[in-house]
């Protein structure tokens, strides 16, 4: 089975993503998920690409120490999350987070809780490539 | 010696994605930060995170080991 947490260039499987999570426990009730996609339109202008940097390292382990917080905050019985770097264009995927606990509140909140947190903590950095030249992001609030 | 890497925007403001710095005792991260500002001063300025062997710091006093890892980091922008 693959990491519950991982940093990869390739494309992911919700479906795998969501039935390792299953699998992890059958007092599970709920599952929440977020899957965060490239938009090919931002700012008023076309994104062609977008490319993503990362301190890889750190970004791992911050991601580990956010899943494990978010299984201690909420009593999660398990949590995936999925981070793509490298360059995706617009549709593909970028990030999957998958939070499972006995009630649908928990998961809920965890889900939301993990991708406001993950944004404010793990160093990924993206440049958006449009016809016009290429940008990195300012953080959104 | 002590690495300092840059990422994303400040990587592309620096040109390089590491520097490695001669460390002299009692240097802090506040010190570090001050050096390479008068070398970078465009990157520097966006750099609002920092980092010292991959965990989060935000005290400037922080001494720093030699062998030390530091990352000075633009704000975050996964997801």
């Amino acid at each position: 089975m693959k990491e519950a947490v991982r940093i990869q260039q390739e494309d992911f499987s919700q479906d795998e993503e969501i039935r390792a999570l299953q699998a992890s426990s059958k007092r599970m009730g709920g599952i929440a998920t977020f899957l965060g996609c490239a938009r090919d339109f931002s700012e008023g202008r076309e994104v062609s690409e977008i490319s993503f940097d990362a301190y890889g390292s750190m970004a791992l382990s911050e991601l580990d120490r956010l899943r494990s917080d978010a299984i201690e905050k909420f009593g999660l019985l398990d949590a995936r999350i999925v981070h793509r770097i490298g360059t995706v264009k617009g549709g593909d995927n970028i990030v999957f987070i998958a939070a499972g606990a006995e009630h649908r509140v928990a998961a809920l909140e965890a889900c939301r809780w993990m991708i406001d947190e993950l944004k404010q903590r793990v160093p990924i950095w993206k440049k958006e490539i449009t016809p016009q030249g290429d940008s990195w992001v300012t953080p959104h609030p | 010696m002590i690495k300092v890497l840059f990422f994303g925007p400040i990587a592309a403001a620096t040109g390089v994605r590491d520097v490695s710095v001669m460390h002299v005792p009692g240097v802090t991260l506040g010190g570090l930060k001050e050096m390479l500002a008068a070398q970078y001063p465009e990157a520097m300025h966006l750099a609002t995170m920092m980092a010292v062997n991959g965990e989060h710091v935000r005290d400037l006093s922080l001494p720093l080991a030699d062998n030390s890892e530091v990352a000075f980091m633009a704000k975050f922008s996964g997801g």
